[in-house]
């Protein structure tokens, strides 16, 4: 892929009006053909022609039917998806506490909209096109109503009919009523509203019934209109709108987008964190204990280390800077060693403190510098120590939350906030065996070949199964994880082969030049790593890591056999087990297929859009 | 290797002027192999301060392998090789030093595509040099002017032709403040427009007084700018001398042959 | 001012950046393989204290267990067990690579047919599959074929094909007693044929003129094939040899086989010295030789003697495995030759219906898809077919336009451009992510254990559960794994170079 790049990335910038309108990129659309001259060319141009159309024209038939009989079976009871959706999203969420959940989708779409704006995602999208979209998804529901069986309700098959033609006549109206529908184009905004509109509409005004359990009990209310979801959900899609008009106004004012797209940035990869632990789990914080240690701690650390880190930061103190990092990296790792035997006790947080402050040190010397970028240095010193103290104290804390079943995640929620950290916490690993495998040092390049290989050479589910029963037995006494953590590491452990390999075609992809000229600036392995080479691998890995995204998403799926409950399981294993829907496991698998494949399916379209506006992955 | 199967005087066309300068570079029987192909055969070089010399050659002559060994992007393996007094060796204080000292132009500008201009430039005063980015975004600004591009420093690499390109990566290795500048066919890849605004930017770094190599294919040049000028053959030394020796009166015959054919 | 008198003055060795590059790579070697032996025998104490012994006895141990299908269904011994669930991964993995490499390549043609139905039915299939996790398709086959009739016909009744409840069947070809003496007479033929072949090419290139080297060369296999149907008992005598074999290689002494191990280790390493010499060799004498290739060699040597340390010290054991195993290889070979054995290669059986409405799994009366194989199966091939569609297509459009143009210049048809022209270019871009999505199918059949299909990693979970013996067990999968991965881009990689000589 990168390797057919010759000519410099094109990044494009604040107010760089043609780089953004990514639609350019695309090969421009044609006119609109009539319908009859459109029928002949694509489906009868020739005889071959003609044997295609009619050999994958049956084959349609016999596909939507089979899904068809899938969905609207006779056996099928969709109640028992319809009464479980709480459980598949939220598992064993305690009801009283939903307004949390509610909270941290909220405060998702937010992030969501003012992230759209942050990297100004607003293709336009042709009349035609929409167009197009609506005639086919007419027609194939005119057909889905034809073919339906006779167990389908006829209010559904009524349904697909009428909506299916209303879809036909506007989709025509659009394509054939407009004049060069190719050449108009609507705006996102116009599209989302539109969209947000219907939805809403939906919710308020179609009788969508009522069903849940009440102490075990399972309630279904035909056709009353929808009591649970709709308010949160309408209030959600507002918001996402309204962060988005936000956003773009935020950006009008300070004239350009840059700051707001490192906050986004900074923000999702800490605020998951922030959202699961601190918001979902809701730690009970003991005060006394808070003020009394935590609190002397993280300052002590904080100002005590930036003191220290500021210090060191002098330019003309590079040597003491690196002598010291050096005994603090030793302090450290005895700290970790004298843990493994139980030598002394001190707190995990003390640990990781020194660590980090070990690792700070070190790169001291690259950072130093005059004032400000000192102060920027330990100011950033600053700002990981108030995050990882708080986020490692709230982790610590007992949780307030009436929990009947241990996990506290399940269902969708775990399911995404695994694919999410096991990401986040395989891309720096990623990175630095993509490092090794392409350094210059054959010890180091054998080592991470060797992880490498034998991590793709294996399936994920031994992996998991391996780290789930035996993590354990290779920690020394006194020293556990829990389940579904050995089940992360796996995890975690297997993705990062994966990673590496992403990057290392991204890495293969700079041209030597790069170092060169790195090198003859004087900067260090370092900074030339840091500061030129990856950003330009990263960018150039950026397709095939939301690839990755995707398929880790997808294989989270995995979890449910090791024991994890996520969507899978409870779909497969718990609502099937439940009194009133005994062995109804069609229906809860025909519904994680569909929220699945929604996730999927949008992440990889977003991912392509990224592609063009990145310019990456097109020879040039 | 101890050999030095030098051909010519070190000091050769040297000016009295000159000669009494410090050395900045000093070869020794500089050898370098690639694999079993030997690049370099014990090169002897003797630069002196402010002095501009321009290295001539055929093709595969190892012109360019020789200023990059004075820069340590590649290491030779036999003989010496010592800049403003400090030898190049393993040493990492050596190497550090040398590097921020001796500034490189590229042939392929290799500016850095994800930065822009203004970025390019101030990236190793910061990092390196460790200057405040004030300092060192006023100091990019003045190079641009300079170099005669101070509009353009908002602009990322691939916004630019190929002669502004050029002219960023010599902004770009000023802004280190370097005692010598090496530049490596700094106009081949440009189009015959864009040569002369670089050759432009170079002279004016001569006449201010700037320690340069240059390994170039532009006669005019080397006649109006050069001290001294070098030619190499088959990672040989063949001939030092003043542009006005070299052009009317080449000792050698390979020189006469080159000559004869680039004239 | 006078250059540096300090000539050829080594730095200190703390800025020595040779001695600084090799001192961290030692040092993280040593970390990584410290921390490696401190978690293994940390395992190995906590498995002591719970009084599992760490070691591959076991594999000899009584099963006790009933495994859904496979070639040995109630097996002996732990490791038989272990083999047949082997067997069933080796066996969905391969059918799910033959089908879904046909359907990925109709789907990706379908994909860029000029046909709008085609196109847009064969999008939507892959839009639609790849993007649902192969685990929930899988669990969904199972469901789809536990919905499938009862089984209804009598015990005993043949016939061509059932699908119900309890599976798929269809009639078999299986390999009967002369299977193997067959297959070595056609060897045997196999090398006439070979030198007729090169003397037919050898003439063809002096004389040339058409000489039928391909046809040829089939026809007489196929004669050969027909002999070898008809001649193979005369194969027996493979069976004396072998056990010949079998009994030299288990009289090897340990200790000459130790001498063996050493001496390709340090054949090796002198090998790799000298290569690495020679590639340092100049006309003018070997070139300055500098720390860096000091320390490379020096890796070589401490490399071969880690090794020949294992050999003689730390696990003496392995000699006598490869002795053992070696010997029961040629044992289990010439069990297959002469003897009682019959003269037929092949045979056939529709399939029947055994009492209790049961199917036989395995038994010589139909290739029977059971349950859970089919679930397996049809998850695997119709989610790796979706991603062998975007493969090809992507292959396809790789090619470049002007091959095309070229070809309808020359008067080809659509369909022979695709044949002869595209095709072949395109299978040299293909093959490399073909392989990968073959190595995902093996992996991916793990996911059996889902619907408790017999296949090695559900297999050997059984078998840790009895007995604990996890850290073997997974030791086990993994040495299996990347066999098969080995194997996978290893036939890859072959294929790979051999479309690129031809292509010289
Ligand atoms: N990295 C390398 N590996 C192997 N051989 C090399 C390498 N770099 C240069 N060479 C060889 O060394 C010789 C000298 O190369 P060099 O680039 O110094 O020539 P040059 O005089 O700069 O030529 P040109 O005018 O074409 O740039 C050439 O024969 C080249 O093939
Ligand atoms: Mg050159």
């Amino acid at each position: 892929m990168g390797a057919t790049m010759d000519g410099p990335i094109h990044v494009p910038q604040d107010g760089d009006a043609e780089a953004l309108d990514y639609t350019k990129a695309a090969p421009p659309e044609e006119p609109v053909t009539p319908p009859g001259r459109w029928v002949k060319e694509n489906l009868f141009s020739s005889t071959s022609n003609t044997i295609q159309t009619v050999i994958f024209g049956g084959l349609l038939l016999v596909l939507l039917r089979f899904v068809l009989n899938l969905v609207f079976s006779e056996e099928n009871n969709w109640a028992a998806v319809a009464t479980n959706v709480r459980l598949l999203m939220s598992y064993n969420y305690p009801a009283e506490q939903y307004v949390r959940i509610w909270f941290t989708v909220g405060a998702l779409a937010a992030a969501a909209g003012l992230s759209m704006a942050a990297w100004q995602l607003h293709p336009r999208i042709s009349v035609r096109r929409i167009g197009v979209n609506l005639l086919g998804t007419g027609g194939v529901l005119i057909v889905m109503g034809i073919l339906t069986p006779g167990a389908t309700p006829s209010s559904i098959r009524i349904g697909m009919l009428v909506i299916g033609a209303a879809l036909l006549v506007i989709g025509a109206g659009l394509l054939f009523g407009t004049e060069d529908p190719h050449l108009k184009h609507v705006s996102f905004t116009a599209v989302l509203l539109t969209i947000s509109g219907l939805i809403i509409a939906f919710l308020w005004l179609f009788p969508l019934g009522k069903y849940l359990f009440i102490d075990g009990e399972a309630i279904q209310e035909d056709g009353t209109v929808s009591a649970t979801t709709k308010g949160p959900w309408t209030v959600t899609i507002l918001i996402l709108l309204a962060s988005l008009f936000v956003g773009r106004a935020i950006g009008k004012a300070i004239g350009g987008t840059r700051p707001l797209r490192l906050a986004m940035g900074v923000w999702w990869v800490i605020g998951p964190a922030f959202l699961i632990f601190l918001v979902l789990r809701d730690p009970e914080f003991d005060w006394d204990y808070v003020l009394k240690v935590d609190l002397p701690l993280a300052l002590a650390f904080g100002l005590g280390g930036g003191a220290l880190l500021y210090a060191l930061t002098k330019p003309t103190f590079a040597d003491q800077a690196r002598a010291v990092g050096a005994v603090l990296m030793g302090f450290a790792i005895f700290n970790w060693v004298a843990a493994f035997f139980g030598w002394y006790a001190m707190l995990q947080k003390v640990r990781f403190s020194f660590l980090a402050l070990a690792l700070f040190a070190l790169a001291a010397p690259t950072f130093a510098g005059e004032k400000s970028a000192r102060l920027r240095f330990a100011g950033m010193w600053l700002g990981l120590v108030a995050v990882g103290h708080w986020l490692i104290t709230g982790i610590n804390t007992p949780s307030t939350l009436d929990i009947t079943a241990p996990p506290f995640l399940g269902g969708f929620v775990l399911t995404v906030s695994i694919a999410y950290y096991v990401m986040l916490a395989s891309f720096p690993l990623g990175i630095l065996l993509a490092l090794a495998r392409t350094s210059r040092m054959p010890i180091f390049r054998v080592l991470s070949t060797i992880y490498i290989e034998f991590v793709r050479g294996i399936p994920l589910i031994t992996v998991l199964f391996f780290f789930s029963i035996m993590l354990n037995l290779f920690l020394p006494n006194g020293m556990a994880v829990s389940e579904l953590a050995a089940v992360f590491t796996g995890y975690t452990v297997f993705s990062a082969a994966y990673m590496a390999e992403n990057i290392r075609g991204g890495l293969q992809s700079v041209r030597k030049g790069q170092y060169e000229a790195s090198d003859a600036l004087g900067l260090t392995g370092v900074q030339r790593t840091g500061l030129i080479v990856l950003p330009q691998a990263l960018r150039v890995s950026i397709p095939n890591l939301v690839g990755q995204a995707i398929a880790t998403f997808k294989e989270t799926s995995l979890i449910a056999i090791v024991g994890g409950f996520d969507l899978l399981r409870i779909a497969d294993k718990t609502i099937p087990a439940q009194t009133a829907f005994i062995g109804q496991k069609r229906v809860g698998l025909l519904f994680i297929c569909v929220v699945y494949w929604a996730f999927s399916y949008s992440m990889s379209r977003a991912s392509r859009n990224l592609e063009v506006k990145l310019g990456v992955g097109q020879a040039r | 290797m101890t050999t030095t199967n030098s051909m010519t005087d070190v000091h050769n066309g040297l000016t009295d002027e000159l000669r009494a300068r410090n050395d900045i570079i000093e070869c020794r029987g500089v050898d370098k192999w690639f694999g079993d192909f030997q690049a370099l055969r014990g090169v002897d070089l003797l630069v002196k301060d402010r002095e501009v010399m321009v290295v001539l050659g055929p093709s595969g002559s190892g012109k360019s392998t020789l200023i990059r060994c004075i820069n340590r992007l590649e290491v030779h393996q036999g003989g010496d090789i010592i800049v403003d007094g400090v030898e190049l060796t393993n040493d990492l204080r050596n190497i550090d030093k040398i590097r921020s000292e001796v500034g490189m132009v590229f042939q392929q500008f290799n500016l850095f595509p994800h930065l822009t201009v203004l970025d390019n430039i101030t990236l190793a005063p910061i990092w390196v040099r460790k200057k405040a980015k004030k300092e060192a975004e006023q100091k990019a600004h003045e190079l641009l002017e300079r170099v005669g591009i101070p509009e353009q420093a908002n602009k990322f690499p691939g916004q630019l032709s190929g002669g502004q390109q050029q002219r960023v990566a010599i902004a770009r290795s000023l802004a280190m403040e370097p005692r010598v500048m090496l530049f490596d066919e700094p106009t081949s890849a440009l189009d015959p427009e864009m040569i002369s605004e670089v050759l432009d930017v170079m002279k004016d770094l001569a006449n201010g007084g700037m320690t340069m190599i240059c390994v170039t294919h532009e006669m005019g040049f080397a006649r109006e700018v050069a001290d001294r000028i070098v030619f190499m053959e088959d990672g040989r030394v063949v001939e030092i001398g003043t542009p006005n020796q070299f052009f009317t009166d080449p000792k050698s015959d390979r020189t006469k042959l080159f000559l004869s054919q680039i004239l | 001012m006078p250059a540096a008198s300090a000539h050829h003055e080594r730095p200190p060795f703390w800025r020595n950046t040779n001695v600084l590059k090799w001192g961290v790579q030692i040092l993280t070697l040593a970390a990584v393989v410290a921390a490696f032996w401190f978690l293994v025998s940390q395992a190995k104490t906590n498995l002591d204290d719970k009084g599992i012994p760490v070691g591959y006895d076991w594999l000899n141990d009584p099963a006790n267990i009933q495994l859904g299908e496979g070639i040995d269904t109630v097996p002996d011994t732990m490791g038989r067990a272990l083999w047949s669930g082997m067997v069933n991964t080796l066996r969905v993995a391969v059918l799910g690579i033959i089908a879904s490499t046909i359907l990925g390549i109709v789907l990706g043609i379908a994909r860029l047919s000029n046909n709008w139905l085609a196109q847009k039915i064969a999008s939507v299939y892959v839009e639609t599959i790849r993007n649902i996790p192969v685990l929930v398709q899988i669990l969904l086959w199972g469901v789809i074929v536990a919905s499938l009739p009862e089984l209804t016909a009598d015990p005993g009744e043949k016939r061509w094909f059932f699908a119900s409840q309890k599976g798929i069947s269809l009639p078999r070809v299986f390999y009967a007693d002369g299977f193997y003496q067959f297959v070595a007479l056609l060897l045997v033929l196999a090398i006439p044929i070979w030198f007729v072949r090169r003397y037919l090419k050898r003439k063809q290139e002096l004389e040339g003129g058409e000489q039928h080297v391909g046809s040829v060369t089939f026809g007489l296999f196929v004669l050969a094939a027909i002999i070898a149907w008809f001649a193979n008992p005369i194969m027996a005598w493979p069976r004396g040899v072998f056990h010949a074999i079998e009994d030299a290689w288990a009289e090897i002494p340990q200790s000459v086989m130790q001498l063996i191990l050493t001496v390709i280790a340090v054949a090796g390493a002198a090998w790799w010295i000298k290569r690495f010499l020679d590639s340092r060799r100049t006309p003018a004498g070997l070139a300055k030789l500098i720390d860096d290739d000091y320390f490379r060699m020096i890796f070589a040597v401490v490399g071969a003697l880690a090794f020949v340390f294992v050999v003689w010290v730390l696990w003496p054991g392995l000699s006598s495995w490869i002795i053992n195993s070696g010997s029961d290889f040629w044992g289990w070979l010439g069990d297959k030759f002469g003897g009682d054995r019959g003269s037929r290669p092949l045979d056939g059986m529709r399939p029947t219906v055994t009492e209790g409405g049961r199917f036989v799994n395995y038994a010589p009366t139909g290739w029977t898809l059971t349950p859970a194989f089919a679930a397996l199966f049809f998850g695997l091939t119709f989610y790796t077919a979706s991603f062998i569609a975007e493969i090809v297509r992507g292959g396809i459009m790789a090619v470049p336009q002007g091959q095309n143009e070229a070809a309808a210049a020359l008067g080809l048809s659509r369909g022979q451009a695709l044949r002869k022209v595209v095709l072949p270019q395109a299978f040299r871009i293909v093959m490399p992510p073909l392989g990968n999505q073959y190595l995902n199918i093996t992996k991916n059949s793990s996911l059996g254990i889902a619907v408790a299909f017999s296949e090695v990693v559900q297999v050997g979970q059984t078998l840790y559960n009895k007995n604990n013996q996890t850290l073997a067990m997974y030791s086990i999968f993994m040495v299996f794994f990347l066999v098969c991965s080995l194997t996978i881009s290893g036939v890859v990689n072959y294929i790979n170079n051999k479309l690129k000589i031809v292509e010289r």
